[in-house]
């Protein structure tokens, strides 16, 4: 083994996060699909030829741990049969999947004959088949209901298209677009071949091995130094899970023993609720994935996300559990489970680690529209990313942010533009605003949430919703109080008014009907009477705290 | 005797090119002034006109001057610091919140300690009035006279010094905005007033907002400053024509400067890329990488046939969306500190020691080891010749930084350690590189790079190496180049508007319609800035999309094709441009084209100063040999003794073989082993990777003696 060069160590870590950076913004400028495009829902990363982590450019933090477990998985399905110029595909969530919708490509790197490495690069496709288009089925059981399941497959063998499977995947799925934005992911992970093959050849392979390692040292003693600031000891924490899509009224708890040793920390979900008999179900690696960013969140942002960085973190998450369902279970609300994941992580670090946690975040509720423009007789959808962003929670010594969404996506996803929503969409946009006294008061306030309101443009709108936080609010910490809840309501042109389940399928919605949303702001934290004076009466005067709620709440005199 | 001054204030100098007939180039420095930067302008033309070898009053000199061109960063400065007017907006009611959620982005995901930026008007002076146009152009309610004068009561109380006014879908009807306009001006005629589909009228609600906004915020203080500098000039006796440097690469006169404030945000690095052309096209070359890199900052640009341009970037988070140069910038500068993160990587700024305290080794008070600092460990810095020998430096406290915070913690030598804080720099620029060609699909094989800035040069080696770039153009003006950049600009003005269309079913009548429209506007003020009609051209850009993408490509239309409405050849040229930026089209499979924008640039060509060939010299530099030194061999890994050469002495076909140094006043260029170097007719340090002579030849041979 060759010595380690501290400064190539350097040289390596920037030059692996400018290739996965480089395939990020090869697959944002060329997809079609907002989810992609848009709200960047999407991962690139790199792996070395037995499937550790070298670098990756997550843009949802969701999809912090997404990609790893199923590039070991390949070689090991794969073993002796992986070959230069092979493209493979994979979406199963029974073989370390997160998600249905989450499509994978996996391209092995090869120098001179000899492997090593993977590029990779995982995204949300618009349609997966199933029985719903877009994939979201809240009445779905079993996972042939809400999808194609793709195991590990070759689409390309040795540089060769394989027709015959190529066509069988997309004979499965809705929309031609798919095609097109899985075609730009393979483009990307041949950009991150090409410049991991320059970059190898110039350092040598030998050294590359060797210099790995010492990356992954790095990363780990980075992490282990956050995790020895946390005291020895158990913690436990809950987060709830309200309705399964199926039971009005049912209600789930997300338990976790949280137990830090040294220079470890495990996450054991065993005394976690059974898996639900909906699709309100987790996999494991989105479950592992919710875990790795929660807990990233309350240490030095600026690691290297590699191999190294998730060596002391074990985590327990067993099958059968609404965090890890058994086959053939639905479970494409599983990353949506990530914000009750989040809350009994933060609950339970809160009382050692009081200056790191954020009190609670807004939790998602989402709405999706579809129909036919009237004007020009296409077909639309909307998902509907500027009214479901809520606020975040506050820490000691920082507000909440304003607007930024559930922290799986943490300020990832942006609006969509009005002007560009109305054209976009038949809608006519009313309202989209801060809401007033929507944050949990605190001496360090929630992020405020928003209320957005716009008028349907279309007869039979087809209405889809799924999330949460409409029956619990972000909490308080250390004094600091709840926020509101979050709400959708449809006014219908004749007087009447409906309000869906938080995971519910409405048909038929006439043109005319008027949609109102609330998004909640997020938890404060301490004692709202020693905020301090002068940002509060700035605040009155900006109307983002009522003066009613300043003197009731905030002791303002 | 006609002068032309090229003026470019600069965080810690103020940069001036003097360039007069039958003259050579003076090249000045002074400090600036940055309380009121037109004092250093005045200060430094006055210097100029006593040092200037015909020694006159400053009041002569500028009697004497034709053009001064002039770039200010006073609007980019009273945004990084918050020093804006006191705006208000009038907006549609129920959006009025746009311009503070920036549609709800966090930028560091994982950073719960970070915060949204103030917005550019609080929102108590963000106001919703009533009426609304649809996404048609239709009014479907009337505007609110009313809440339009409660919200003009509401800034006279407040002591609002500037009003934005933007509506929803006014890029499809403006009338809303015209009448709120006209009320601002009757009712508050001494605020400073943007109305925005006069400044981009362009679909994107939040773009516009934040661009009208942004220029309300720095228009009061652009208008304010450039009454001192006009005033300072007039009492000079300065009756020529003043340009103001844009952010597009272009000129513009002050009447045009004043009303749209914002052009000028982003045009502190804008006058490089142009410059760097200049001495590319000595070379037969019409593409070039420019890279400038200074104290705290390094910014990479590319020109193929013209700077490559965006349409929209960001300023302290805020979105602008004007047409301007798509310069890249990264924290890596001569002050970029290097340290050690938790896990032991060594790494190099953002942070930077800036011109205060400043790097170790000037003896100011710093303590953290900088790039300069390792530099001088190398060799690659005199310490007794740095800014010509006005200043020393103090190699011992250098190693005594980089001693302490990497090479003792790494368990390296100094040596070792200052030769990892230059490569990691150097990484990191040629990353930076990358950002401005892989990324937008140019590769930087293909194009010399002009380097500039003083610290530049040293690095540049390097980098080429990184990305496999065999030629390089190092100006005698390299430390100024902004400044020549300015007198070699044209008068530029950009135009947009948003027309939803698809291509294969265009209405060539409202689209010429609209064209024309745009034209006349140019016109306008090509007529008053007395620009003759011989001398401007128009370009017409579109932005178009395959159906239901979400971003556009904007690419040049040929006039010919717009002319004789040929659809199909704007197709073709689509195609080509998405194939070259994202690796494919999809021509084949025949997908629609949608039209968002349509774009006309006006450009009226300014004269630009002719520089002087000088005569061939011959390939001997012994002349021009001062010394030599050992500094340290990257290629080699280890010190070397190389010979030092006195740039100034250096002449046209003098030759150099690497690895050697060789000292300006101004700038020190590192030639590593694998280049060697040899001075063009205008006296530039052309460096070409060795075995790659085909790339000099006319140089050598001493061709190219003719003006240019």
């Amino acid at each position: 083994m060759s010595s380690i060069d501290p400064i190539l160590l350097s040289v390596f870590a920037r030059t692996f996060k400018s290739i996965t950076d480089e395939m990020s913004m090869s697959v944002q400028m060329t997809t079609r699909s907002p989810i992609l495009c848009e709200a960047k829902d999407f991962v690139t990363g790199l792996y070395d030829a037995e499937g550790n982590m070298l670098e990756q450019t997550e843009n949802l933090p969701i999809l912090a741990f997404s990609l790893a477990p199923v590039c070991k998985y390949i070689i090991d399905y794969f073993g002796d049969d992986i070959h230069d110029g092979d493209v493979i595909f994979h979406n199963d969530v029974f073989s370390l999947g997160n998600q249905n919708n989450d499509v994978a490509v996996y391209k092995p790197i090869f120098i001179e004959g000899e492997l090593v490495g993977w590029a990779a690069v995982k995204g949300h496709q618009a349609d997966i088949g199933g029985n719903v288009r877009g994939g979201y089925n809240p009445n779905a059981t079993e996972v042939w209901q809400e999808a194609l399941r793709i195991p590990p497959v070759k689409v390309y063998e040795k540089g060769q298209l394989r027709k015959d499977v190529w066509d069988l995947i997309f004979a499965n799925i809705r929309l031609d677009i798919v095609q097109h934005d899985m075609r730009a992911q393979m483009g990307a992970c041949t950009v991150g071949e090409r410049r991991m093959q320059d970059c190898l050849k110039k350092y040598g392979i030998e050294r590359f091995a060797s210099h790995k390692i010492a990356l992954f040292d790095a990363s780990r003693k980075m992490i282990e130094a956050e995790i020895e600031q946390i005291p020895n000891g158990v913690y436990r924490g809950e987060g709830k899970v309200f309705f399964d899509g199926h039971h009005p009224g049912t209600e789930f708890t997300i338990r976790v023993r949280i137990e830090v040793e040294d220079r470890k920390i495990t996450f054991d979900y065993s005394e976690t609720d059974d898996q639900t008999d909906g699709f309100v179900n987790g996999t494991f690696t989105s479950s592992a994935s919710a875990t790795i960013l929660t807990f990233l969140q309350m240490v030095n942002p600026d690691i290297p996300h590699n191999e190294g960085m998730i060596q002391p973190i074990e985590m327990v998450i067993p099958e059968g559990t609404i965090l890890n369902a058994s086959y053939p279970k639905a479970t494409t609300f599983g990353n949506h489970l990530c914000p009750p994941n989040a809350d009994a992580i933060i609950r339970a670090l809160a009382p050692v680690i009081p200056e790191r946690v954020t009190a609670g975040w807004n939790n998602l509720l989402c709405s999706l529209t579809t129909g036919i423009d009237p004007q020009s007789r296409e077909p639309y959808v909307d998902i509907g990313f500027m009214g479901l962003k809520g606020g975040s929670g506050a820490m000691k010594g920082t507000d909440g942010y304003d607007h930024i969404g559930m922290i799986d996506a943490s300020g990832g996803v942006l609006d969509q533009d009005y002007e560009m929503f109305e054209q976009m969409t038949p809608h006519h946009l009313v309202r989209h605003e801060l809401l007033p006294d929507s944050a949990g008061p605190g001496q360090w306030r929630g992020g405020l949430g928003v209320v957005t309101e716009f008028t349907i443009g279309s007869d039979d709108t087809q209405l889809v919703t799924f999330g949460d936080g409409d029956f619990e609010p972000a909490f308080g910490l250390f004094g600091g109080h709840e926020s509101i809840l979050n709400t959708i309501e449809l006014r219908l042109p004749d007087g009447s008014s409906l309000v869906p389940k938080n995971k519910d399928l409405i048909t038929g919605l006439p043109q005319g009907t008027f949609y109102h949303q609330i998004a909640g702001g997020g938890g404060g934290y301490g004692d709202p009477v020693k905020r301090d004076r002068e940002v509060l009466q700035e605040e009155v005067k900006n109307g983002i705290i009522s003066p009613q709620k300043a003197r009731d709440v905030y002791g303002l005199g | 005797m006609a002068i032309k001054i090229g003026i470019d204030v600069g965080g810690t100098f103020t940069d001036f090119l003097v360039v007069e007939e039958g003259r050579e180039p003076r090249i000045h420095k002074t400090l600036s002034t940055p309380e009121d930067p037109s004092l250093a302008v005045i200060d430094g033309l006055e210097e100029m006109a006593q040092i200037g070898g015909s020694s006159c009053s400053l009041e002569e000199f500028l009697e004497a001057t034709q053009t001064i061109v002039h770039g200010t960063t006073v609007t980019t400065n009273a945004t990084l610091t918050r020093n804006g007017a006191k705006s208000g907006l009038i907006t549609t009611s129920g959006i009025r919140d746009a311009l503070e959620m920036r549609r709800g982005i966090r930028e560091e995901q994982y950073n719960n300690r970070y915060t949204n930026v103030v917005p550019l008007v609080p929102r108590y002076c963000r106001i919703g009035v009533e009426g609304r146009i649809d996404r048609n152009g239709d009014e479907i309610k009337p505007l609110s006279l009313d809440e339009v004068s409660e919200a003009i009561a509401l800034f006279k109380q407040e002591g609002v010094e500037a009003v934005s006014i933007c509506f929803m879908n006014a890029f499809a009807n403006h009338e809303h905005e015209q009448q709120a306009a006209e009320l601002v001006r009757r009712q508050m005629p001494e605020a400073y007033l943007t109305v925005s589909t006069e400044l981009l009228p362009s679909i994107r609600f939040y773009e516009r907002v934040s661009t009208t906004a942004l220029n309300s915020y720095v228009g009061p203080i652009l208008d304010h400053y450039l009454n001192q500098l006009q005033g300072r000039l007039a009492a000079a006796h300065f009756s020529g024509l003043l340009l103001i440097m844009q952010s597009n690469g272009g000129v513009m006169s002050p009447e045009v400067a004043r009303e749209k404030a914002a052009l000028t945000l982003l045009s502190g690095p804008a006058a490089g890329p142009g410059a760097g052309l200049v001495y590319t096209q000595v070379h037969d070359r019409d593409r070039c990488i420019v890279v400038d890199m200074g104290g705290t900052s390094f910014e990479a640009a590319l020109v193929a046939e013209g700077p490559l341009m965006v349409n929209e970037g960001t300023i302290d988070r805020h979105r602008i969306a004007l047409p301007m140069l798509g310069i890249h910038t990264i924290g890596a500068g001569g002050g970029s500190i290097g340290w050690l993160d938790e896990g032991g990587l060594l790494r190099m700024g953002p942070m930077s020691a800036g011109a205060d305290p400043g790097p170790v080794s000037y003896g100011n008070g710093g303590t953290k080891p900088t790039t300069t600092d390792a530099n001088l460990v190398l060799g690659y810095l005199n310490p007794d010749y740095f800014a010509g020998g006005k200043m020393k430096l103090d190699r011992q406290t250098a190693r005594q930084a980089i001693e302490a915070s990497i090479a003792t913690p790494l368990g390296i030598s100094v040596e070792e350690a200052a030769a990892g804080m230059y490569r990691v720099a150097c990484n990191n620029m040629a990353q930076g590189v990358r950002e401005i060609t892989i990324k937008r699909g140019f590769d930087p094989r293909e194009f010399p790079m002009v380097v500039a800035g003083g610290a530049g040069p040293i690095h540049s080696c390097l980098i080429c190496d990184e990305l496999e770039v065999p030629f390089q153009i190092i100006p005698r003006e390299s430390s100024i180049l902004c400044a020549v950049g300015m007198l070699m600009s044209d008068l530029k003005h950009d135009f947009v508007r948003t027309y939803v269309s698809r291509l294969d079913g265009v209405d060539w009548a409202r689209v010429d319609a609209i064209i024309n429209e745009m034209r006349d506007e140019g016109a306008e003020l090509l007529d008053e800035e007395k620009i003759p009609v011989e001398r401007r051209t128009f370009f017409v850009r579109f932005d178009c999309r395959y159906l239901k993408q979400y971003h556009e490509v904007s690419f040049e239309v040929a006039a010919d094709d717009v002319a004789s409405h040929d659809s199909d050849a704007i197709t073709r040229a689509f195609h080509e441009e998405h194939n070259r930026l994202y690796g494919y089209s999809l021509e084949t499979q025949k997908v629609p084209i949608e039209i968002i924008n349509l774009r006309v640039q006006a450009l009226g060509s300014s004269e630009k100063p002719r520089f002087k060939a000088t005569e061939y010299g011959g390939s001997d530099s012994s002349p021009a040999l001062k010394g030599e030194r050992s500094l340290y061999i990257f290629e080699q890994e280890c010190f070397k003794t190389v010979p030092v050469f006195d740039g100034h002495k250096l002449n046209h076909g003098n030759h150099i073989v690497g690895p050697a140094m060789i000292e300006e006043e101004t700038t020190a260029i590192f030639v590593s082993s694998s280049f060697n170097s040899v001075c063009d007719q205008f006296g530039s340090f052309v460096l070409y990777r060795k075995g790659r002579e085909d790339l000099v030849a006319s140089i050598t041979k001493g061709e190219g003696n003719e003006q240019h």
